[in-house]
């Protein structure tokens, strides 16, 4: 930024002007005058870049002092362009207005060089040093954002290296956890558009996004002759198999963050994400909304994906068809609203449904 | 010159040069007093009854007065800015003479010595 060389005078005594010009004649400033508001304003206008500080009288024909202020105010100038006001006498309601409009300073006639010249050029440093701090905060809030991109980045490829690690161990398809994001995301917003902005903030939604990845993350724990069994499950490894919620909170207490948001989503969903709204899931047997709805929402589309994609043990099921399925309560039972809210997201779970999931021959 | 000029009308030369740096450059602001239009704003406020008019015009001598350490001038001017301000037209009235007479007696004096 080049810096600013000028001086504006604004007074309608032609005196005044010229005895506020002889103070800075040493040449170091380039001096505007002006001999009313609205030529002030004009030159304002004009050369709001180079201009380093305004006197300002108070009583002028046209326009007064106040109007310039207010101006300038309007137009964001006051932040940049320190403004002395000018006046032949102290009145505590012109003073109070005078700084409540933004003036930096107020001198009064008759003129003292030495104190209106040290005055300048205090206000003018103060304003260089103001204008150079805010230009940093600026540069330093744009490194803050970039390198909170950049933790974001990396906090993403963990989540999906550790959810993978559970996908790939059970054999699982590797889309799984990506669909159950997007359906998760998908669901949210639906959720945000029926039921208030209040509900989820995008930086909440994302959150709750991540977090669903590492829903079955428990299975970690689960023995393979369980994990990997191809028939069906005895009870007593059904039982075992259920655990697999218990394990995921386990896992993520070890580093318990208290007070975090992430970590609430991340335990919730791990816990309940086989909890039904009738009240007969595992593992807590919560009812209702008891059950977080970020974990009911996780819940849905977990059921959703798994009808829908052709398994090894199982074939897929229609889109039509799981949606008839998950309204009969013949996979789950769910809320009335999150069930709306299903609906009304129905176009974009068939358009993010991929041919290759069901097994067809794309 | 300079100073006598101040002796005469009353005003305060070590203000004035102390503000304006030499004689030369006080000689410079008192021809610009000489153009300065804001007695004749308070004259014709004065005559034609404006009390607004010439409170604009009070005001703005009192300014440049103090600026130019024109003491006695100032003094008067003060008084009748403060009686316009709070619309007392009949007591300005009486002030305007003493005004006046000094205002002359300044114009007189820089006449003078241009
Ligand atoms: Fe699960
Ligand atoms: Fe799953």
């Amino acid at each position: 930024m080049e810096k600013r060389d000028t001086l504006l005078i604004v007074d309608d005594v032609m005196i005044n002007r010229e005895l506020l010009k002889d103070i800075f004649e040493n040449g170091e400033y380039k001096i505007l005058e002006a001999a009313d508001g609205e030529e002030a304003i004009q030159i304002l206008d004009e050369h709001k870049d180079e201009i380093a500080l305004v006197f300002l009288d108070l009583v002028m024909p046209k326009k007064n002092g106040l109007e310039v202020m207010h101006h300038m105010s309007l137009n964001n100038m006051i932040n940049t362009i320190p403004v002395i006001m000018i006046t032949g006498e102290a009145t505590v309601e012109t003073d109070v207005k005078a700084y409540e409009l933004g003036a930096a300073d107020i001198i009064y006639k008759p003129f003292e060089p030495a104190v209106v010249t040290r005055r300048a050029k205090n206000i003018i440093e103060l304003f260089e040093h103001r204008i150079s701090i805010e230009k940093e905060l600026e540069l330093r809030t744009q490194e803050l954002f970039e390198s909170k991109k950049r933790i974001e980045q990396s906090n993403n490829f963990l989540i999906n290296a550790l959810s993978s690690v559970v996908e790939f161990r059970s054999l699982e398809s590797g889309e799984h956890i990506q669909r159950v994001k997007k359906f998760t995301r998908i669901m949210l917003r639906h959720w945000r558009a029926l039921y208030g902005e209040e509900q989820f903030t995008d930086e909440q939604i994302e959150l709750i996004v991540n977090a669903s990845a590492l829903h079955d993350i428990g299975k970690i724990a689960i023995p393979d002759n369980i994990l990997l069994k191809p028939g069906k499950l005895t009870d007593e490894e059904y039982t075992e198999m259920k655990k697999h919620t218990i394990y995921g909170c386990q896992m993520l207490e070890k580093f318990k963050q208290e007070e975090n948001e992430f970590y609430r989503y991340c335990y919730d969903i791990c816990r309940y994400h086989h909890e039904r709204y009738d009240g007969r899931g595992y593992p807590d047997g919560l009812k209702g909304d008891e059950i977080p709805i970020w974990a009911q929402v996780v819940s849905i589309v977990d059921v959703y994906d798994a009808l829908v994609s052709k398994r090894v043990y199982k074939p897929s099921f229609s889109i039509e068809e799981t949606f008839r399925m998950i309204h009969n309560g013949e996979c789950g039972t769910f809320s009335p609203k999150l069930l709306k809210c299903f609906d009304d997201a129905k176009e974009e779970f068939i358009q993010n449904t991929t041919k290759e999931q069901m097994g067809e021959e794309a | 010159m300079i100073e006598e000029l101040y002796k005469k009308i009353n005003g305060n030369y070590e203000i004035a040069i102390s503000r304006m740096q030499n004689d030369e450059r006080i000689l410079k602001y008192l021809k610009f007093f000489l153009m300065d239009e804001s007695y004749k704003g308070l004259e014709d406020g004065m005559n034609s009854g404006d009390c607004e008019a010439a409170f604009r015009g009070a005001h703005t001598l009192k300014g440049v007065c103090q600026n130019m350490a024109f003491t006695a001038l100032s003094t008067v001017v003060e008084q009748i800015t403060e009686e316009l301000r709070a619309k007392d037209f009949e007591k300005a009235k009486q002030t305007f003479p003493q005004v006046e007479e000094e205002y002359k007696k300044v114009i007189d004096e820089i006449n003078k010595i241009i």
